[in-house]
């Protein structure tokens, strides 16, 4: 049924790759598998991308053709640890506040000009300027650059950026802070080199493929706003010779249902899986439906703040609609596509953290129930006097799904009700962000691997912390961790707070569930980030 | 007729401009702005980013340079959700896809419709009428976000003939769905009006001198009925161009055809204030104007109207 | 919530009753007076047998709405937790498990569901389509009645407000009533006057210079006794068919709107909601879930067009 759709498609689609590279026909270097002919991936993508340009994108789609197009001072690997990109070496001072970049001498943008240091300092400073504007310069405030914080608010010029290039191979950066995740930052897109010279001939129109220069493994050969994006093998890029893939195709497909039945009709190589789908998937679709985690959680959080109903704020309240929602119901019947039940805040796959043990883990769910009835009554709501609170999410069906499900299980276990409120996306925020809310959904995917992008997010001055849940103790361990050696110890006890105190409560934590046609290979499932890199990917023949 | 189109014409233009500043300040009511994200930006970021598009000016300023860009340079401004280009690009790509699958879409349920209408008035109380007629009543009433996924099952996935989505410069393969899609439920109002039109003509009193006078029936149709059975028809199908060449959401969202339909409600949900007005203009002017053509039709079918 | 959808429910129905016996009331009316419109519509409304047909239909539709949940095991909300994890195998129809409608995606009893949607639907229709006649017979009777400049103003501001999207004013109106769903309603109503108004003046003026009009008014018959004795009964037909033809306008209005996600709140449904559910799930095995609202969907609308095209038929002074 598969193979006649796939031809036309071929066919249709006008699959190009035919100049080709070293590997087409031929057999993987390292896993000596046989190659296909046409070394083209093609993957679904929910919604048009933000921008091509490095400093500007701030989607994830987006990031993921930034990556492919630009590379910058370090890459990940498939198991989502550091390898180097344009850097071929880094040197860190003794007070950990100047890092040292060597960069390869072979980097040449895609129009011959060679990658230089300056290029680097280019982009920096254009990802903070005030003149640019770009959505993501807090991410160079993030990584502690100096002087990235006040170029952003207008008060330093922006030469004055704590970057700068000794020589054409060398980028020295210094920062106002020791931060021991700094090389994993310099991996995000924001942090890529632009060719000046053709930032400055083409302006606001430099990223549109007839334009557009890049030193990534790949350039950009078409762009067709909600329909198309398409990216070819760079002849220029410094390790060309041992990229396989010739072609990367993201198709603008808004709904996943007809994202799914194409990638059935053998149109594309990857889609999402629908919320419940992923069993019987994995059934008729062996080894083609996968599942892995993801850096990524999602919770309610509860309105603690002075807007917020009375009710919430006993603990016993929070503890007793902790307790009864069964999360797995969830996870194994309404999403059923391998995500896991939380309990605590911080997904278990984070890099260097281990979930410590709390204590509603560990107990059956009966007990749970048990308990959570014990907590309400001794809270004073009872048949008489019925806890009453308003819930909202954001429209999406599974949002939806998970919403009913646990306002039915408070209502059956607890006698609690709720009334439900899906909104549009900005409304949703807007929102929150006002605390014109009971209880919230919210989910937050890290953005780099390391507990402290989740547990930040409870602390008093975050701005996602929409519940202005506001804990001293936390603060200060938050505080702590970000020069400590041993975080473990810090983030338990952060987790342990939280697990006392209930300001929000952990539903599940996300899992990347794929179909991947089986002729991929190289797929990155244990990139926890999901950063991946067309150059590792290759077309199996079948 | 001259005087009356000049007339029309200017009055068009401050239906224009009071349309442009109505929809300017009602854009404002909708909760949270274009930089309203799931990340909060820090304050200095938001105002450096405010600053950069003006939107820290007063409402009327802002207003006012809206005005005078688009006057002065044809500019419709800046989007916010997608920096890589302007409200310009954004309608100049997906206008056009809209303008085809539409077109095509509004000859298909044209021809379709009014030759169904005409067939089962002739035969009325046929089988062929009630076919025509139960056939419509359920191609209206059927939702094209319920027709468009099946189709894409059957014809993409089941039997492999079409692919499921995407434009591709308007090849033909891609158009079929998508026309199917928007126009059956045309086809049947269409079909519909232009039945009853036909129906209440042919019982009219000059049809029946016609036939009475021994005129061939083909020729009482073509020569008598046609024109002035055409009148509803040709008042409905002014504004039905409109829609159809403005687009369709659900053709977009399912067909990922990349048209305007989908860039105006994203521009409404991204609060993309300058892409949503720029559409909001260009379906306006379009209105306008085909309300004016229908206009000049129907002077030309029914010598009747005078102005 | 559901209480007061239940109770506004039964009101509106109520109210539909109410209107019909208005008008038979007032085609009697006219019928001790002599040769009746109404009398004459009402006879060749019952000789078309489509539109007979479609009543009848449409009032079964309406009685399952009411008989409907006495038979039901499930609420609307009610999860089933043990034949939640299978939906495709253990959520079909079936008497036994008391879910005559199978389960929707989340394992609640989609009959329940149907009907509850199917009367939502209905209710949301008859507003809409209530308060766009409403306001725009009044603005369009005025207009046409008062004429000269108020006239021109008038219509100059329908122009206007005409040439502004549909989407835009749905969207506005999604976002602004999002917590409200009947306030939507009322807001699209609202907007939805627009061709009424039209229609109504138009009418208006070509009655006001008819025979019968100029033959009253050099009787000496009252201004006011005109308008009501002569020019309301010939509206009336024009408004109630155009009311007919917009109630299921109101319904495709309503699921687009859920299609975009942003229709009535959970755990309340609409048939819009349940259809573009339904749609979505398609290739998974569950044709129940489309094939049931869809069902009451399409007997609904088509009933109404039926119903609308044979009162234009009827009511038509043309056609005479």
């Amino acid at each position: 049924m598969k193979s006649t759709p796939r031809i036309l498609v071929a066919m249709l689609l006008g699959a190009t790759a035919t100049t080709g590279s070293a590997f087409a026909a031929g057999t993987h270097p390292v896993t000596g598998e046989t190659l296909a002919e046409h070394q083209v991936f093609t993957y679904r993508v929910l919604d048009e991308h933000s921008s091509v340009d490095p400093q500007i994108v701030e989607d994830v789609s987006g990031s993921d053709i930034v990556r492919d197009l630009f590379e910058g001072l370090m890459n990940q690997d498939a198991q989502g640890s550091l390898v180097h990109g344009t850097a071929t070496s880094y040197t860190v001072s003794d007070d950990k506040l100047t890092y040292t970049f060597s960069l390869r001498e072979d980097a040449k943008w895609s129009n011959g000009d060679p990658v230089v240091a300056g290029d680097f300092v280019y982009a920096w400073r254009r990802a903070v300027s005030p003149e640019l504007a770009s959505p993501y310069s807090w991410f160079m405030e993030l990584m502690s650059i100096e002087n990235a914080a006040g170029i952003i608010a207008g008060d330093v010029p922006v030469d004055e950026l704590g970057v700068s290039a000794p020589d054409d191979r060398m980028l020295v950066v210094r920062l106002s802070q020791p931060l021991p995740y700094f090389p994993q930052m310099v991996t995000h897109a924001t942090t890529f080199p632009v060719n000046p010279a053709v930032v400055e001939a083409h302006g606001a129109d430099w990223t549109k493929p007839e334009n557009i220069v890049s030193n990534g493994a790949y350039v950009l050969t078409e762009h067709i706003p909600n329909e198309r994006s398409v990216r070819e093998r760079n002849p220029m890029y410094w390790d060309a010779e041992n990229v396989i893939l010739e072609k990367t195709v993201a198709l603008v497909i808004n709904d996943e249902n007809t994202a799914l039945t194409r990638w059935l009709a053998g149109e594309l190589d990857r889609t999402e899986v629908p919320a419940g789908q992923f069993p019987w998937l994995q059934k008729e679709y062996p080894g083609e439906a996968i599942s892995f985690p993801r850096l990524c959680n999602y919770y309610y959080t509860f309105n603690l703040s002075a807007s917020g109903p009375e009710a919430f704020r006993d603990v016993r309240v929070r503890k007793a609609l902790a307790l009864a929602v069964d999360r797995k119901i969830i996870t194994e019947n309404i999403l059923a596509g391998g995500q896991i039940e939380a309990f605590t805040f911080t997904p278990a796959a984070t890099a260097e953290f281990e979930v410590p043990d709390v204590e509603i883990a560990s107990i059956s769910q009966a007990e749970r129930d048990a308990r959570a009835k014990t907590l309400l009554a001794e809270a004073g709501y009872g048949p008489d006097n019925p806890l009453k609170f308003d819930m909202v999410y954001n429209t999406s069906e599974s949002h939806k799904k998970i919403a009913v499900a646990m306002s039915q299980m408070w209502k059956q276990k607890l006698g609690v009700e709720t009334s439900l409120a899906n909104m549009e996306w900005k409304t949703f925020l807007e929102v929150r962000a006002n605390q014109d809310f009971e209880l919230a959904r919210g989910a937050w995917c890290g953005d780099y691997n390391e507990a402290s992008t989740f547990l930040d997010l409870l602390t008093s001055p975050s701005g996602y912390n929409d519940g202005k849940y506001s804990n001293a103790m936390v603060d200060e361990l938050m505080t702590l961790a970000r020069i400590a050696d041993d975080t473990q110890a810090i983030y338990t006890r952060v987790e342990q707070e939280i697990a006392d105190d209930v300001p929000i409560i952990p539903i599940y934590h996300y899992a990347g569930v794929y179909m991947m046609d089986s002729d991929v290979g190289g797929w990155p499932i244990n990139n926890i980030e999901q950063n991946w890199y067309s150059k590792d990917l290759y077309k199996i023949a079948e | 007729m001259t005087a009356y189109i000049i007339r029309r014409i200017l009055v068009a233009v401050p239906t224009l401009v009071i349309l442009i500043v109505l929809c300017f300040f009602l854009m404002q009511v909708a909760p949270g702005g274009p930089f309203t994200s799931e990340r909060p930006l820090p304050p200095q970021v938001l105002a450096n980013i405010e600053a950069r598009y003006g939107l820290d000016q007063p409402l009327w300023t802002q207003m006012w340079d809206y005005l005078v860009g688009i006057v002065t340079r044809f500019d419709f401004g800046p989007s916010f959700a997608y920096r890589d280009r302007d409200v310009n690009d954004i309608i100049a790509q997906g206008f056009p896809v809209t303008l085809t699958y539409g077109l095509i879409s509004f000859v298909v349920a044209t021809l379709a419709g009014m030759g169904i209408g005409v067939a089962a008035a002739i035969r009325h109380n046929t089988w062929l009428d009630y076919i025509a007629v139960g056939a419509t009543f359920s191609a209206q009433a059927l939702p094209n976000f319920v027709m468009a996924p099946i189709l894409v099952i059957v014809f993409t996935w089941q039997l492999g003939w079409l692919p499921g989505g995407g434009w591709n410069g308007g090849q033909w393969q891609y158009l079929i769905m998508p026309v199917i899609a928007l126009s059956t439920s045309y086809v049947a109002s269409i079909t519909r009006i232009t039945r009853s039109s036909m129906l209440e003509t042919l019982n009219s009193s000059f049809i029946r001198t016609a036939r009475a006078k021994g005129l061939p029936e083909h020729k009482v149709i073509w020569r008598h009925a046609m024109k002035p059975a055409m009148l509803p028809v040709v008042s409905y199908l002014g504004p039905t161009f409109v829609a159809m060449i403005t687009g369709s959401v659900v053709i977009d969202v399912y067909f990922s055809t990349g048209g305007i339909g989908r860039a105006y409600v994203d521009s409404a949900l991204n609060r993309d204030y300058a892409v949503m007005l720029g559409v909001t203009i260009l379906y306006g002017g379009l209105t306008v104007l085909f309300n004016l053509l229908v206009d000049v039709a129907y002077a030309w079918l029914d010598p009747k109207i005078r102005y | 919530m559901p209480g007061s959808i239940r109770k506004s429910g039964t009101e509106m129905v109520h109210r539909t009753a109410q209107s019909e016996r208005i008008i038979e009331a007032l085609a009697e009316g006219e019928a001790i007076r002599g040769r009746s419109l109404w009398e004459d519509a009402k006879r060749r409304f019952i000789r078309n047998n489509a539109a007979v047909g479609a009543l009848i239909c449409l009032g079964l539709v309406v009685i399952f709405t009411i008989v409907g949940p006495f038979f039901s095991t499930w609420s609307i909300e009610e999860i089933d937790w043990v034949r939640m994890g299978d939906i495709a195998g253990d959520g079909q129809p079936s008497i036994d498990s008391g879910h005559y409608f199978g389960l929707d995606g989340l394992g609640r009893d989609l009959y329940a569901r149907t009907i509850q949607a199917t009367r939502t639907s209905l209710i949301v229709g008859v507003i809409g389509a209530l308060v766009a006649v409403v306001i725009g017979t009044l603005y369009g009777a005025v207009a046409g009645f008062v004429g000269g400049w108020v006239d021109n103003v008038m219509m100059r501001a329908v122009d206007v407000l005409i040439s502004i999207p549909y989407m835009f004013i749905i969207i506005l109106l999604m976002v602004m009533f999002e917590r409200s769903f009947f306030m939507l309603f009322v807001g699209i109503g609202i907007v939805s006057w627009l061709d009424m108004s039209r229609i109504v003046r138009g009418q208006t003026l070509s009655l006001k210079n008819r025979e019968f009009v100029e033959a009253a008014t050099t009787a000496g018959v009252g201004r006011f006794t005109i308008i009501l004795r002569h020019i309301v009964p010939n509206l009336l037909g024009i408004v109630v068919v155009y009311a007919t033809l917009l109630v299921p306008l109101m319904i495709l209005v309503e699921s687009f709107i859920s299609f975009l996600g942003l229709g009535v709140q959970e755990p309340n449904t609409s048939l819009g909601a349940l259809i573009s559910e339904g749609a979505g799930t398609v290739l998974y095995g569950t044709p129940w879930q489309i094939a049931c609202p869809i069902f009451f969907f399409l007997v609904t609308i088509i009933s109404l067009f039926f119903v609308g095209d044979g009162l234009r038929d009827a009511l038509d002074p043309k056609d005479r």
